[in-house]
């Protein structure tokens, strides 16, 4: 009974992805369209080459016929798959399998996620009615229970952490001015990031990833037929998914200072890919920025820096653009948005763009490394589910 | 102002925290076999799986572990902003998901000192339930 990846045994041979935003005059229907059609360009291939369809969303419908209808697919399988806001890993991990299984030879992973025009704004809730014992808990609530607790952890008073998270803001912010499909596309200064409304605990509006609708796709077949649809192909190196106890709430031995189910998947993947320091082998990586302490606390869960060091690291531009590991070059969940089941495909989308050295001039990273990480996180602290990524541009 | 209270719906497995809600009294499960105090109460013991749960009234006293005050939410909680939501670490040890009341959200922290109060909760029907279990500041 063992866990054995699939190293190198599949690759990703076209992707395509919309601009994230506010799309008033798009349903998902429209968006999976965009996505899918720019994934077939790219890899050169008509939609009758794709053999089987896996689909990642939420709640933006439910069934194969979400997909199978708006692109009109002649009766080949369609998967509906959701994982709360790793969907659209999940549905990347299940496509990845089949390839690999044998089963079959092009296969699309594909997400879609519409927010905007549902009469609310951000995700609707798809729990069963409450027994009234629940408590008054959002998600900017519940992530911004990791700012006192990490703050308190390693000696920061309230002001310093106030500028971390700032920080990591302002960085995400500058990156996705730099990126067309963004939802978000300007600096913000540092001052009206720490001026900004207060959502929960430390907080503001600036903390807080945007809600967007949009959709990503890549196209999947076997390593060994890479080559035939592009000179350039991306290889999986490592998938996995931690699935926790979600006890965290009613156990006092957790301390909000990590997420224990990003620690399992980190090592699982690194285990998968041969990675054994993360931090100087990886080139870049997209990671799930919900919130800024989320970002924060990740750089020690993925082991991209020591324990109780991730804070400094943040200040001092270690994961900037230009840092010694850049995390979440193209905006991340931040700027770019976050339409739920397209998240986790829009991330491979920004290593498909940087591994094969096609992201516009002004945000490509140049690094000779050829590994690329995608984590992406659903659920809260206590209570969650993680899925880690690496891919690469070079077998072995 | 007072904050949304949806009464609960016991079951027979927490019976008796919900009869001494009603009277104003924070009465926990405890095992018999570890002693492992119980939170959420249930009929057994999430340490050692025993079966043999006793109850027994607390203090009602404790200590806010961490908080957070949330200022945007949709809904009737949207009426009632800023209000804290807590976990609060009982003297007994377990530590629980609650909100704060009577209180100035600006001034409430990490490491105050709180009491149990039961708050009443209707059903859907408008009809009298459970209360529930809030905590608010203690003084001294």
């Amino acid at each position: 009974m063992a866990s054995h990846g699939i190293k190198d045994q599949v690759a990703i041979i076209g992707m395509g992805c919309t601009p994230f935003g506010e799309h008033w005059d798009k349903g998902a229907d429209d968006m999976l369209i965009d996505a899918a059609h720019e994934a077939y360009a790219s890899a050169g291939v008509k939609q009758d080459d794709i053999d089987a369809f896996w689909l990642g969303t939420m709640g933006s419908g439910v069934s194969g016929l979400t997909l199978s209808k708006p692109l009109q697919i002649d009766y080949k399988p369609v998967s509906r798959l959701e994982n709360m806001c790793a969907t659209g890993s999940e549905a990347f991990r299940n496509a990845c399998y089949a390839v690999a299984s044998g089963a079959y030879d092009v296969v699309m992973a594909i997400g879609v996620e519409k927010l905007k025009d549902s009469g609310y704004s951000g995700l609707t809730g798809s729990k069963p009615p409450s027994d009234g014992t629940d408590s008054s808990l959002t998600a900017p609530a519940t992530f911004s229970l990791l700012a006192p607790a990490y703050a308190h952890k390693n000696g920061l008073d309230d002001e310093t952490m106030k500028e971390v998270l700032t920080r990591i803001a302002w960085k995400n912010h500058k990156n996705g001015a730099l990126n067309p499909r963004a939802q978000f596309r300007k600096e913000v200064a540092k001052e009206t990031i720490a001026g900004s409304p207060l959502v929960a605990g430390p907080l503001g509006i600036f903390d807080c990833s945007g809600v967007s609708d949009g959709s990503a796709a890549a196209v999947i077949v076997r390593a060994e037929d890479a080559h035939r649809y592009t000179d350039k192909p991306l290889y999986v190196k490592a998938l996995s998914f931690s699935s926790g106890p979600a006890t965290g709430a009613l156990d006092p031995s957790y301390d909000y200072t990590t997420f224990r189910e990003v620690r399992a998947s980190a090592e699982e993947a690194y285990k998968q890919a041969g990675i054994d320091d993360p931090r100087s082998q990886i080139a870049m990586a997209e990671v799930h920025d919900c919130f800024t302490p989320t970002e924060l606390v990740l750089m020690e869960d993925l082991g991209f820096a020591e324990e109780g060091t991730a804070w400094k690291e943040a200040l001092n531009g270690a994961f900037d653009l230009d840092g010694d590991l850049p995390v979440n070059p193209d905006g991340g969940l931040k700027s770019f948005g976050h339409p739920i089941g397209a998240s986790g495909l829009r991330m491979l989308f920004e290593c498909w763009l940087q591994l094969r050295g096609e992201a516009p001039p002004e945000r490509q990273i140049e690094s000779d490394k050829t590994l690329g990480l995608t984590h992406n996180l659903g659920g809260q602290p206590g209570a969650c589910v993680s899925f880690v990524s690496v891919v690469g541009s070079e077998l072995g | 102002m007072k904050l949304p209270a949806k009464a609960p719906e016991p079951n027979s497995e927490n019976t008796p925290f919900f009869d001494g809600a009603r009277q104003g009294r924070l009465v926990l499960p405890r095992c018999g076999d570890c002693g492992f105090v119980i939170w959420f109460p249930r009929q057994i013991c999430p340490e050692c799986s025993s079966q043999d749960v006793s109850w027994f009234e607390a203090s009602g006293k404790g200590s806010i572990y961490s908080c957070t005050v949330t200022r945007r939410i949709p809904g009737g909680w949207g009426k009632v902003t800023p209000f804290v939501l807590a976990y609060v670490e009982l003297e007994e040890g377990p530590r629980v998901m609650t909100n704060i009341v009577d209180c100035d959200p600006e001034h409430v922290s990490i490491g105050d000192r709180v009491e149990a109060v039961f708050e009443e909760a209707t059903n859907r029907d408008g009809e009298s339930g459970p209360p529930l279990l809030r905590f608010r500041v203690r003084e001294g």
